[in-house]
């Protein structure tokens, strides 16, 4: 499972657990046996820190050990205060934890989510809204960022969320097949692509250079939510939009998506995707020498882990705009009746610090949001960090919307008819009318969480 | 509980014999309240608690956050008889169900019938067929997400083909269905193991005695003994089937598997509950699951007293 | 008297055990056909057992080679000593016997006395309570597990052990079965010791549970592994990996960033063996006790 599926993990800090266990300490076996585990709440009070931030963040793996590092280096930067970090993995309860922790006034100092998901989180009510001049305090401005992403961040006119990172969805291609199949350029990176023909040329000839018994392109065909992104990046590049400016109507261009999803079904029946491979062994086959899979940035990792030669680029403009599918880890402040003061001040602290200290961070594949960091010898450095990172500027991103963001709603209903039309179990302009209507269903559907309509929610920046 | 014991006793003691024999013995299981309260204090708090909450969450618009909700009457109930994904999803279960249950019972009564009239290494064979079931269920699913995954698993490698297993919609059930045959038909198998070693053995010889051959001694002699426990493990079965979903998301990397194939209905309520946030619809389609569950488990209980009625 | 009580009970009522020590017989064709079909059998029960290791011993690069192979080339442990290196499977297993061992102890605690309660005590209401009991057969996490969920979340027990182990110990099942045990016990046995001037906890104690101990233990056995083995409740109630259990940790946490099939071969494995393993030397009772257990619902 990829990353984008993990959503954001939040949990409850220590302090209960150590109430309960004081409660209930007849049980004895517990006691003895857990421990260890269980009070891990009482060394965060006893240290000799003035303030203490709790931060809850969702990173687990190669990410978490990136951000225990930048946590690391923030501590020893600034031993006045104390980080109390949570690490949480995604699972259902998890956003069910951050909001009622927000609602019932006993949030962190300090959390993480998708961007894409905090229009929906009801900002306002279970979100606060950072404080831009603390922010530019400890160095962080909106200048310092991609302005389509900021504007993202903002909801009704205030900021609620700081980006963190853009994670995009990237054409990984393997350096030795493409030689051979004549497709690298002098620089050592694959020939440029402007149009479907030459894009279905390129896989021709690639394929004509592949191992017997590998697909030529990995492209999760049977996974809702990667065939949902990569929908998301081509619809954008035709130019095309989902809902009006007052979130009112569906602009929704089936013309357009039937394009789209013809374009993804062909993969298929032109015999370069094989659906036998549809899901996570796509990039199985890439390692073993396979030329191409598209995948989110999170693998950059596991393909240097495998130690094989291979460029990235974002995923091919075919319909001649550049643009490609990103989701954005962001910090935000989880509703706290009495927010503000130190513990308030040191999480904004943290937060900028983190962002501008992300170098690390890219490690993981993900582009540092603040722009900066981008220009950087270490970063112009880092490959194929540095290959893709003119996706920043040319982001296809979910309508912002209650119902979207990561493995949101709307991915979840509209994900499996993409599906069906790549698979070839629904006939592309029917699979486009069947999308257009879903997406009028859940304009009309009301947020459970304010009980408003996407209209009513006003979510526009 | 020590103390509370032992002023209990006390008064029985005190009591001189002649008197009070029938007394004390009719007292003796009174008041049995206390050994009931622990289990219904946990009862109460954990089954009984959430099963009304459930009930009246679904006439709200509760979403996760928990707070406050308003009423509105009838209008989950409404919507789940309208939403698709309900039907749907009680489909793959009820799909799921239907291949498994067969399946697993003439499967379990197979390997009991080879285990019982094996002579030599019955130990082995029993750890063979029932050590998959201590396996957890993740385990298991993991493990047949490896097997079946394309490319390297090795059920394409070993019976040749290229069927997409996980990622084609009329493969994926038939996956988790496999998985699930091998996980858990240790158990069944063990239950009919027992329920064979179970007939009395003069009864084959009486038997034998009268001429049957193999093949009539089990027709007439342990199919009908085995009656009982088919019932039973088809009821075990049929509830624990309906209810499936550790397999199925794990094997599908959490997701509803393609096109929707593995969506279960335990899914579907966590869905809507926690990546919907609805939590007042998720109870409405929750209770209507108990329904069903409730159902299945009471036409058990009816047919079983049916049958001893019919018996006697 | 309890002696004499056991043995009558023992023939009476408990479980007929599964005795491995037949008469040693000769080789039969019949008995070569069906040991051939066993080995069989048992070999493709086994196979993906063999394959996960031998998946475990490769490297990552080679577990997803294609076209894929049996034996390891290179025999590498690089796998088991990611898992203990880098994760928290450790963690992940003192969790699992935590919780496993605090639900078997207070499930056998609060069904035995309640099953009792029920079978052999008068009071107010028994057979409404009796009923309510039989209704929370139906219910399980897998029914009810939003509103279940919401519940532990108000009582702020979210992320923490007792969230996981308290609503795993109210199992309806398990006081059906003792009750329906304790009913077998003949009443004799408890009259003749009110009549010495014991009390209904002494009784409880001194006669009735030294009765039950085959039952006790099937109970105990079958709880255990259910826990042990639990995903659905300890996924929904816990988010923070150093608290999670190894089949949620691994299902959740391991497939997380991209699989690495070698090590989640090696964390399943590591999961599994430890009941395998108590199996081998404990088959009697498992096989006893799961099937006792699962006979008592006739």
């Amino acid at each position: 499972m990829a990353p984008e599926q993990m959503g954001q993990g939040m949990g409850r800090p220590g302090l209960d657990r150590r109430h309960f266990l004081a409660g209930l300490g007849g049980l004895t076996v517990a006691g003895s046996l857990g421990f260890a585990a269980l009070g891990t709440g009482a060394d965060a009070l006893a240290s000799g820190a003035d303030t203490r931030v709790r931060y809850w963040n969702l990173f687990s793996g190669g990410d978490g050990y990136n951000m225990i590092a930048m946590l690391d280096a923030f501590r020893a930067a600034n031993p006045d205060i104390d980080v109390k970090d949570s690490t949480l993995q995604w699972g259902s309860p998890f956003y069910t934890k951050l909001a009622m922790a927000a609602a019932g006034n006993r949030a962190p100092d300090l959390g993480v989510m998708h961007l894409g998901r905090v229009t929906g989180f009801s900002p306002g009510r279970l979100l606060d809204p950072w404080d831009v001049d603390l922010l530019a305090k400890y160095g962080v401005r909106q200048a310092d960022f991609n302005p389509e992403l900021w504007k993202r961040a903002v909801v009704d006119g205030t900021l609620y969320a700081l980006p963190l990172d853009i994670h995009v969805q990237l054409c990984f291609y393997r350096k030795d097949v493409l030689k051979k199949a004549g497709l690298l350029g002098d620089d050592g990176k694959m020939v440029a692509v402007t149009s479907v023909d030459e894009w279905f040329d390129v896989l021709k000839e690639a394929k004509k250079a592949t191992k017997k018994g590998l697909q030529t392109i990995g492209m999760w065909s049977s996974d809702q939510n990667f065939q949902w992104w990569f929908f998301v990046a081509f619809y954008t590049q035709l130019g095309g939009t989902w809902f009006d400016d007052a979130d009112t109507e569906v602009t929704f261009d089936t013309d357009k998506a039937t394009q789209v999803l013809e374009f993804l079904r062909r993969h298929v029946t032109d015999g370069y995707s094989d659906p036998g491979f549809a899901g996570g062994a796509g990039a199985e086959q890439f390692v073993n020498g396979g030329p191409f899979v598209w995948e989110g940035n999170w693998s950059v990792p596991v393909f240097d882990g495998a130690k094989i030669e291979y460029g990235a680029t974002p995923l091919p403009p075919v319909f001649g705009k550049q643009a490609t599918h990103a989701e954005s880890h962001s910090f935000v402040l989880p509703h706290q009746a009495d927010r503000g003061g130190a513990a308030n001040e040191g999480a904004h602290q943290l937060a900028a610090y983190i962002v501008q200290h992300a170098q690390q961070w890219a490690a993981g594949g993900h582009i540092p949001a603040y722009t900066p960091t981008l220009t950087t010898a270490a970063y112009q450095k880092m490959n194929p960090q540095s290959e893709y990172v003119s996706a920043m500027d040319h982001q296809a991103t979910e309508p912002k919307v209650w119902f979207a963001g990561s493995t949101g709603i709307l991915a979840q209903r509209v994900g499996p008819i993409v599906v069906s039309a790549t698979l070839g179990s629904a006939e592309p302009d029917a699979a486009a009318r069947s999308m257009k209507s879903t997406l009028t269903e859940l304009l009309a559907m009301k947020n459970p969480m304010d009980g408003k309509t996407a209209a009513q929610g006003g979510a526009v920046a | 509980m020590t103390t509370s014991a032992q002023t209990v006793i006390a008064p029985s003691r005190a009591r001189t014999a002649a008197a009070g024999a029938t007394v004390r013995r009719k007292q003796g299981f009174q008041h049995g309240g206390w050994f009931v309260a622990p289990f219904l204090a946990l009862f109460a708090l954990f089954v009984i608690w959430p099963l009304l909450r459930g009930f009246y969450l679904s006439f709200t618009d509760a979403n996760i956050s928990g707070d406050a909700t308003s009423f509105v009457g009838l209008d989950n109930y409404r919507e789940a008889l309208d939403d698709p994904l309900v039907w749907e999803s009680l489909g793959n279960s009820a799909y799921f169900t239907l291949l498994v249950v067969p399946c697993i019972t003439v499967l379990a009564f197979l390997l009991a019938m080879l285990a019982h009239h094996i002579e030599r290494g019955k130990w082995l064979w029993r750890l063979c067929f029932f050590a998959p079931f201590l396996l957890p269920s993740t385990v298991a699913a993991n493990l047949w997400q490896w097997l079946f995954n394309p490319g390297t698993g090795m059920i394409n490698f070993v019976f040749g083909g290229e069927t997409p297993w996980l990622t084609d919609k009329s493969y994926a059930m038939l996956a988790v269905v496999v998985c699930t045959l091998w996980w858990t038909v240790g158990f069944s198998f063990l239950l009919y193991l027992a329920a064979l070693q179970g007939i009395p053995a003069h009864l084959y010889e009486a038997a034998k005695l009268d001429g049957a051959n193999a093949w009539h001694r089990m027709v007439h002699i342990t199919l009908p003994m085995l009656r009982n426990i088919t019932g039973l493990v088809l009821a075990l079965q049929i509830l624990a089937s309906l209810q499936v979903f550790d397999q199925a998301v794990v094997m599908m990397d959490f997701l509803p598997g393609p096109e929707g194939s593995t969506r279960t209905f335990v899914q579907y309520t966590l869905e809507e509950g926690f990546t919907s946030y609805r939590v007042g619809y998720a109870s409405a389609i929750s209770i209507i699951f108990f329904v069903i569950i409730a159902a299945v488990a009471l036409a058990r209980m009816w047919l079983l007293r049916n049958r001893e009625e019919g018996g006697r | 008297m309890s002696t004499a009580a056991q043995t009558h009970v023992k023939a009476g009522k408990a479980p007929r055990t599964l005795t491995d020590k037949a008469p040693r017989k000769p080789w039969t064709p019949s008995q070569i056909v069906l040991t051939l079909l066993a080995t069989a059998v048992s070999a493709v029960f086994l196979a993906p057992l063999v394959w996960a290791l031998f998946t475990s011993l490769k490297s990552e690069t080679e577990a997803v080679e294609v076209p894929t192979h049996w034996l390891p080339k290179d025999w590498t442990t690089q796998a088991w000593q990611a898992i203990f290196e880098t994760g928290n499977i450790t963690n992940w297993f003192v969790n699992s016997f935590v919780v496993s061992v605090c639900v078997t102890a207070v499930v056998l605690s609060v069904s035995a006395l309640a099953g009792y309660g029920f079978a052999r005590t008068e009071f107010r209401g028994k057979n409404l309570l009796l009923g309510l009991v039989m209704t929370g057969l139906m219910v399980s996490p897998a029914v009810l597990g939003v509103p279940l969920f919401t519940t532990v979340q108000q009582m702020g027990m979210v992320d923490t052990y007792w969230g996981m182990i308290l609503p795993q110990c109210a199992p309806a099942a398990m006081v059906y079965i003792l009750y329906k045990f304790f009913q077998g016990i003949p009443r004799e046995l408890e009259e003749a010791a009110f009549i010495d001037g014991a009390g209904r906890w002494r009784v409880f104690f001194t006669i009735v549970l030294p009765l039950s101990r085959p039952s006790l233990a099937a109970v105990g056995i079958f709880t255990f592994i259910a826990s042990w083995n639990n995903f659905l409740w300890p996924y929904m109630v816990t988010n923070n990996p150093d608290l999670m259990t190894m089949p949620n940790g691994i299902a959740t946490v391991m497939n997380s960033y991209g699989i690495q099939w070698a090590q989640l071969m090696a964390g399943g494995l590591m999961a599994g063996l430890p009941l395998i393993v108590v199996f081998v030397f404990f088959q009697r009772q498992i096989v006893a006790g799961v099937a006792h257990t699962g006979l008592a619902g006739q």
